[in-house]
């Protein structure tokens, strides 16, 4: 399977993930995934729990496999120190050296990773996330959003080629979250080859070339947004209609098109099924006009990402 | 490596740690003026014996060390930053030498001083004698340095586990079991001390000083290798 649609198949992958499963004891974490990451941004999407953190711990050599291989430009991830001055890694969690200012966190990873003209490297990297102002605070005083942005710096400072991030867009606020992710389009442009993982949709589709959906350790599909995004428009919704009728309602829902069956629940409230959500919300008031009924809510019941996977992984 | 090391310093020098260790590392010289107020002043055996084996290289010594060295790795582990060191290029060997290296540094000078000013005061300002009991000391931290900067990147409960070794080991088995002090660093440091002034310190069941400055550099080398197998091959949190 290839995360790299858009790119020419030919070119060597960035990463190759092949066979790779994780268990601990006997919990399977990670089963038998195999893709292949080129250039550009691919995000890894499941909901929490499915196996993304222990995948991406896999492709950066800080977890062992269990079985199957991960490769990264063509080396082992795995002991294989050398590899890191191409890669830049922001881990989950967001614990940080708290006695040490902005500057000084951003300044000791390039120190680590032997960066050579360090301090406009620190410049740069501060720069990109827009930290100038804050840089010589400490990190203990950062807000959750401000920390990411100068872990994110502290991963930048090498310039690396590859960028694994793990839930990066934790904690940010919705300015934040707009300038993070023009920035991780502005390197994907520069030619670097990203791998963000989350557990929200829709920061996945509005960043990603390329989705790998995760599910309970399975890779359940991958390939462009739009063919995955057709996938979920065309499975079928439960909508939970709150009316001043409901048995008439009811009755006269089942003879719309959009509808492929209708319950009532005992709250009293008409629980539809359908698979064109589209038509249904135009269907649904014009109906309720024409019969007198007043509709009082409508609601999808089932719009969750453990929901949406589930589908594409029964189907 | 500089980084690393320069880094670790900071995170193992707090002021509250460091004044804990202060009072720690005042107490063999406090015990060592009260004695000597005595009017029945102690033999040079009984001294060895209570103050500068059992107390300075079998409690003082190790319990400054494991507080210090365990959290070299331990601290990192336990807040999930290690990975920062561990996702760089440098050699993993780097990373082991530097945490330890900043662990002597900061536990080492507490206990020389200790160790200086307790055989000054006890020997008189016999200066081969405490040369040789700071040599002893500074072998036991380095030792001591070692092994409980891999206890704490292999355990989280590194400080109780030290702890137990310790009291049980160095402390209880290596003093009645012949068998056990040829595996205990508080005798090794005591051997070393024997071997460079043998005319304070008659030996007893004691190992030569080349023999015990080969164990220690077996133990030494064989604990700082096992950190870096360790920082290979383990999972980083």
């Amino acid at each position: 399977m290839s995360a790299g649609d858009g790119t020419p198949a030919a070119s060597a992958p960035v990463i190759r993930v092949d066979r790779v499963s994780r268990w601990f004891g006997s919990v399977v974490a990670v089963s038998d995934i195999t893709f292949d990451v080129h250039p550009g941004i691919t995000g890894l999407l499941g909901p929490n729990g499915a196996g993304k953190t222990t995948l991406l711990r896999m492709m950066t050599g800080l977890a062992e496999t269990s079985s199957g291989t991960v490769t990264a430009f063509g080396e082992p991830v795995r002991d294989n120190p050398a590899l890191y001055r191409r890669i830049g890694v922001m881990a989950e969690h967001e614990t940080v050296y708290g006695f040490l200012s902005g500057r000084d966190f951003v300044r000791t990873m390039g120190r680590i990773r032997n960066v050579p003209d360090l301090e406009d490297a620190v410049d740069r990297a501060i720069g990109l996330v827009d930290m100038a102002d804050a840089q010589h605070r400490r990190l203990d005083t950062y807000s959750r959003g401000m920390r990411q942005r100068m872990r994110l710096a502290g991963t930048l400072v090498h310039d690396p080629e590859l960028l694994i991030l793990d839930e990066p867009l934790n904690g940010a606020d919705p300015r934040q979250r707009v300038h993070f992710q023009h920035l991780l389009r502005q390197l994907a442009a520069g030619g670097r080859t990203i791998v963000l993982s989350s557990h929200i949709l829709e920061e996945v589709e509005q960043l990603a070339d390329t989705v790998l959906l995760v599910v309970n350790g399975k890779l359940a599909a991958s390939g462009g947004f739009r063919a995955i995004r057709a996938a979920l428009d065309e499975r079928p919704y439960h909508v939970r209609i709150v009316c001043d009728a409901p048995r008439r309602l009811a009755s006269a829902v089942v003879g719309l098109a959009s509808v492929d069956a209708v319950t009532l629940d005992p709250n009293g409230a008409i629980v539809v099924l359908s698979r064109n959500v589209r038509d249904l919300q135009i269907e649904l008031p014009r109906l309720a006009r024409t019969s007198g009924i007043s509709l009082r809510r409508v609601e999808p019941l089932d719009d969750s990402l453990e929901s949406v996977f589930g589908y594409l992984v029964e189907g | 490596m500089g980084a690393v090391y320069l880094l670790t310093l900071r995170q193992l020098t707090g002021r509250g740690r460091l004044a804990v260790l202060a009072v720690l590392a005042a107490l063999p010289m406090l015990v060592a003026v009260l004695l000597l107020r005595q009017g029945d002043a102690p033999s040079v055996t009984e001294f060895e014996t209570a103050v500068l084996s059992a107390m300075l290289a079998g409690s003082i010594a190790p319990l400054v060390v494991l507080a210090i060295a365990a959290a070299a790795f331990g601290n990192e582990t336990e807040d999930r930053t290690l990975a920062n060191l561990t996702l760089s290029p440098l050699p993993r060997r780097d990373i082991a030498v530097a945490k330890l290296l900043a662990a002597l540094t900061v536990a080492a000078p507490f206990i020389a001083l200790s160790a200086a000013v307790t055989g000054h005061v006890a020997f008189l300002g016999d200066a081969r004698a405490t040369l040789a009991i700071v040599a002893a000391a500074t072998v036991g931290v380095m030792l001591y340095a070692s092994a409980f900067t891999w206890l704490g990147l292999v355990s989280a409960q590194a400080i109780g586990i030290g702890l137990l070794y310790i009291v049980l080991w160095e402390g209880f088995f290596s003093g009645f079991v012949a068998g056990v002090r040829l595996l205990s660093i508080r005798h090794y440091a005591i051997a070393v001390m024997h071997g460079l002034d043998e005319r304070r310190f008659a030996g007893g069941d004691h190992l030569s000083l080349a023999a015990a400055l080969a164990v220690s550099a077996v133990v030494f080398g064989g604990f700082l290798l096992l950190s870096v197998r360790r920082l290979r091959r383990m999972d980083v949190p």
